[in-house]
């Protein structure tokens, strides 16, 4: 009779939590009826970002490319008529990407970064190449502050020479005063 | 010989070594940015410094200032060491203006690497950075001062190795600049090297400007077939196209450094224009059908006027796998040639030359610069073969003496005495000289013909009087001295004169000298092309026969008749003449263009190939890349296609060879080792020199040097009672053509780099011809030449033989209207046209 009870109870246990369960709010978010916002540090599409001046961060300099473990990005760098230095085409296969981030790390202007953004099944795969015009963005990601040209001593729109960051006047080769 | 320990490990080096030249040996490698072996030792940088335990120096010194000595014992690792050199980077680094990411010399960096390797990553200098205003240099280097780290190994590259003035070190102290007074374009035909030494970005290759990274470029080693001298380099080629060419070490031929031509020389490689379809009848068709095609034809023609009827044409620049196959083509079928020289006489001159150097006698270019006496005849270094003259300059520098007997205005960087003589005097100034050096007794000791020889020479007398002193100074000199080399020139020169250079070679032999001899030629693999090339027909034979019909079909493989040739006029006819012109080549020639069946070839960095530098030195280039047309040209600039297939567009070429195999019906090698394993079987069988040969894969590095190649002939043979002495043209000039450094040689004036460097192309003469003619410098002249009137602005110059003329076969020139050589311009037909 007492094992009888007891097998009651459990049951009724059981039942209890489960009923109890009806009246609590779920915890299951319905994707795609809900989307979660995620950590801005989230890996995944990545982007070309802008820096605070509006240009184009990217100077084509092929570190990503470099550290790039699965060799998904391509580009090729070459000269605005004021000196700048970008990429005039960047490619980055997202069929092949892993998310890794080494190239946001490997970038040393702050244009590459990775954005929380994952969304981007295809059925036809080459739509999952994207080209520089599909990356670049017009805001700065997640550094809205740093532009590389205002720092690096080369000659362009946003700086003559002794004109960046912590640069004395040009050297006057034809002087010898002190 | 001082025993030093480095790093617990024991050396012996010869006395006067370096310490870090010693640890190069222990395969230690010491940092460095201002030292280089080729320009020695400075002491500017500090980055170099090692801890000395033990022996006459104590503590922390300079490695590449101080000599080896015995009881030395070294640690590269010594805690003081490591900590010296890291504040010494540190301190390298203060004004370094934070541009690795948009810097060209990012990658291989030697101020990069050696930072990492340092440790330095945070900067704590907190001071402003110096800045410099940048120049422009010209179309080949960018310059970027603010990334210097005052090595001053440009300057002394420039100014004491390479002798050019133009740029150098100003201003003082912390200011220190390298750079020219002004903006301009460099002087120095040398000038790529720059970006080669320079340890940091100061001076990066312009062409090659924002292109790539290192890592990212298929590099291989290969050869530069600009000229005759066959330096070492290496190939980048980035996305199916070629990118940049460096210097590569090389101990016997080119040491460090290549010249401007070679290393920017490449661009017809990717250039747009190239042919890359097969084409009959000016119809691109699939390169089977090209081949049935021309198989059809020739059978046809061969059918109707015999074999004999079918001439094939090989060229210089042709590798000699191309050479070797269209020869046993030619056997095979019984084709007439081939032939590789367009003129007999340049041909006669190339095979005396190729005979006459026999080993004992040949240098080469690296031991061109231990010579204590050189004599140039007929040579134009500089425009000739430029590294030629780096060589010259640096047995100049150590205390050697040049000497060139030649008309032409010559220019080289460094102090040197010119005979201006004409070209019919060239072999009389040099048997003078050498007269004057060498007894008597020793010319007999060389035997019964040597000693007519010696006696037949004219005596010192002959010269012109106000060169007597100079000859008998300079033969005084060339007595003294121990290592004397003759340098001979093949294109200009008298047919006798490469066999009578080597006889006076042998004369100063015989005075217990270690003499040298070293010759020009006009092609890359001109000596293969005088080994394969029979005794027979020159093309102006082959011309003839054209004319009279006897020739139906043409073959021509790698060349441009019109490059060289000059009558225009007559090539054109001969060709609306031919019922057959087959073209095999790289680049879009005129001769291709006009050809009725075209097959576009690889080029030397796609197909590699084997050639013969112009002191018999076999060398292997490596293939860089497989080929194919540049995605930038096939983008339209922007990013590649998105189609996806499986070949490579672009990349029908193939090598020439096997186009000449499949002409001739043969059967194609499976690979290349087999290919050349059976053309060099087969060359053996006609010249035994070519049995030695290793495999293609098994080449050293500074290939292998052929032993005697031709039968040598009869040694102090010139009859100085038949040599001709022209009387003096009192009615005209002489005419000679001659090469420029840039502007005149067949590949690389595809390159609009170099098009920016050449100089406007002009004519030269005597003060003394000028000034009977009322022109000066400057002036616009018009030759009046059988084939139409060649107009160009005349330079006036002191140092060149008074009764020539000199004009360059400058591709900005109407030179081919001349028709016939050699020629006399008559002073009437040389006219002043007013502007």
């Amino acid at each position: 009779m007492k094992s009888a009870w007891e097998a009651v109870a459990a049951l009724a246990t059981g039942f209890a939590t489960t009923f109890k369960h009806l009246f609590r709010k779920p915890i299951t978010e319905e994707y795609p009826e809900y989307k979660r916002p995620l950590p801005e540090r989230t890996r995944a599409v990545i982007i070309l970002t802008r820096d605070p001046d509006g240009g184009e961060r990217c100077v084509a300099c092929y570190l990503c490319s470099a550290t790039c473990p699965v060799s998904c990005i391509s580009m090729q760098s070459a000269e605005r008529e004021d000196g700048r230095r970008y990429a005039s085409w960047f490619r980055i296969n997202f069929a092949r990407c892993i998310y890794c981030g080494l190239c946001e790390q490997a970038c040393p202007t702050s244009a590459i970064q990775l954005t929380p953004y994952f969304e981007t099944c295809e059925r036809d795969i080459l739509k999952l190449v994207y080209e520089k015009e599909d990356l670049l963005v017009d805001h700065g990601g997640k550094d809205n502050e740093y532009n590389f040209y205002k720092y690096a001593g080369v000659v362009t729109k946003v700086g003559d020479k002794g004109a960046h960051i912590k640069e004395a006047e040009p050297v006057d080769i034809k002087s010898n005063l002190p | 010989m001082p025993n030093i320990v480095i790093d617990d490990r024991e050396i012996e080096v010869p006395a006067g070594t370096k310490v870090i030249d010693a640890a190069r040996q222990l395969d230690i490698m010491i940092p460095r940015f201002c030292y280089h072996v080729a320009l020695g030792s400075v002491g500017a940088c500090r980055v170099c410094a090692v801890k000395f335990v033990e022996g006459p120096f104590k503590g922390v010194q300079m490695s590449c200032m101080i000599d080896a000595k015995d009881g030395m014992v070294v640690s590269t690792t010594d805690e003081e060491a490591v900590e010296f050199r890291k504040y010494v980077i540190e301190c390298l680094m203060l004004h370094h203006p934070h541009d690795c990411p948009v810097c060209d010399e990012g990658g291989h960096c030697l101020l990069q690497d050696m930072t990492i390797s340092g440790g330095h990553g945070i900067r704590r200098y907190l001071g402003s950075k110096r800045t410099y205003r940048d120049q422009y240099l010209g179309p080949l280097v960018q310059h970027e001062m603010n990334r210097c780290i005052h090595c001053y190994r440009c300057s002394r590259f420039y100014q004491e190795f390479a002798g050019y003035r133009d740029l150098g070190v100003m201003q003082s102290a912390n200011r220190v600049f390298f750079g020219r007074y002004e903006d301009g374009i460099l002087e120095s035909p040398f000038t790529g090297n720059l970006s080669d030494i320079c340890p940091t970005g100061v001076y990066t290759d312009k062409p090659s400007r924002f292109i790539g990274r290192r890592w990212d470029y298929e590099r291989s080693p290969s050869l530069c077939i600009n000229c005759s001298l066959g330096c070492h380099t290496v190939a980048s080629a980035r996305y199916r196209q070629l990118v940049r060419q460096e210097a590569r070490y090389s101990e016997e031929v080119n040491g460090y450094f290549i010249c401007d031509r070679g290393r920017y020389g490449f661009f017809y490689a990717s250039h747009e224009k190239r042919p890359r379809r097969a084409l009959v009848e000016g119809e691109e068709v699939a390169y089977h059908q090209a081949i049935d095609t021309v198989r059809e034809k020739l059978a046809q023609i061969s059918g109707s006027a015999g074999p004999e009827a079918i001439a094939c044409l090989s060229s210089e620049r042709s590798s000699l796998e191309t050479q070797a196959m269209l020869k046993r083509v030619c056997q095979n079928k019984n084709w007439s040639g081939p032939l590789f020289f367009m003129e007999q006489s340049l041909a006669e001159k190339v095979k005396t030359a190729t005979a006459r150097l026999e080993p004992g006698l040949t240098v080469s270019l690296r031991e061109l610069e231990q010579a204590d006496f050189i004599l140039a005849v007929g040579a134009d270094p500089i425009n000739e073969a430029p590294m030629l003259a780096l060589a010259m300059r640096q047995a100049q520098r150590f205390g050697g003496r040049v000497v060139v007997i030649d008309p032409r205005p010559i220019f080289l960087p460094f102090d040197f005495q010119h005979l201006p003589v004409r070209l019919h005097e060239v072999d009389l100034y040099l048997s003078l000289m050498i007269k004057a050096a060498v007894d008597r007794e020793t010319a007999t000791e060389l035997g019964p013909s040597a000693a007519e020889f010696y006696q037949t020479i004219p005596t010192l007398e002959t010269a012109a009087v106000p060169l007597q002193e100079q000859i008998a100074t300079l033969a005084q000199e060339l007595r003294g001295c121990q290592r004397p080399v003759i340098v001979c020139g093949t294109e200009v020169v008298p047919q006798t004169t490469p066999a009578l250079a080597a006889d006076q070679v042998l004369l100063l032999k015989a005075m217990d000298k270690q003499t040298g001899l070293f010759y020009l030629m006009p092609g890359a693999n001109t000596f293969g092309a005088s080994l394969l090339s029979g005794d027979d027909g020159s093309f102006s034979t082959t011309l003839e026969s054209i004319e009279k019909g006897k020739i139906k079909a043409l073959i021509v493989t790698e060349r441009d008749l019109f490059w060289k040739y000059q009558n225009k006029q007559r090539l054109e006819r001969i060709i609306e003449k031919l019922d057959l012109l087959v073209v095999l080549d790289y680049v879009d020639s005129e001769t291709a263009q006009k050809s009725d069946v075209f097959f576009p070839v690889s080029s030397l960095y796609e197909a590699g190939g084997v050639f013969i530098n112009q002191e018999g030195r076999v060398q292997v280039a490596p293939k860089v890349y497989l080929g194919g047309t540049p995605i930038k040209q096939n983008s339209g600039g922007g990013h590649p296609p998105r189609v996806y297939g499986v070949g490579i567009p672009g990349s029908e070429p193939r090598p020439a060879w096997q186009v000449v195999v499949e002409i001739g019906n043969g059967e194609l090698p499976p690979d290349e080792e087999t290919a050349f394993a059976t053309t060099r079987k087969w060359l053996a069988e006609g010249n035994p020199v070519f049995a030695n040969l290793p495999p293609i894969d098994q080449f050293p590095d500074d290939g292998v040097r052929l032993g005697p190649a031709l039968d040598v002939g009869s040694r102090f043979s010139l009859d100085w009672q038949t040599e001709r002495h022209p009387k003096r043209n009192s009615d005209g000039l002489e005419l000679i053509l001659v090469d420029w450094t840039f502007g005149t040689e067949e590949l690389s004036i595809y390159s609009p780099h170099l098009r920016q460097v050449e100089k406007e192309p002009c004519l030269s003469m005597h003060t003394s011809d000028a000034v009977r003619l009322g022109l000066s410098s400057g002036d616009k002249v018009a030759i009046r030449f059988d084939g139409g009137r060649v107009e160009a602005s005349l330079c006036v110059a002191e140092n060149m033989a008074s009764g020539v003329i000199v004009m360059p076969r400058h591709r900005l020139l109407e030179w081919q209207k001349i028709k016939e050589l050699p020629r006399i311009v008559r002073f009437e037909e040389i006219e002043k046209v007013s502007v």
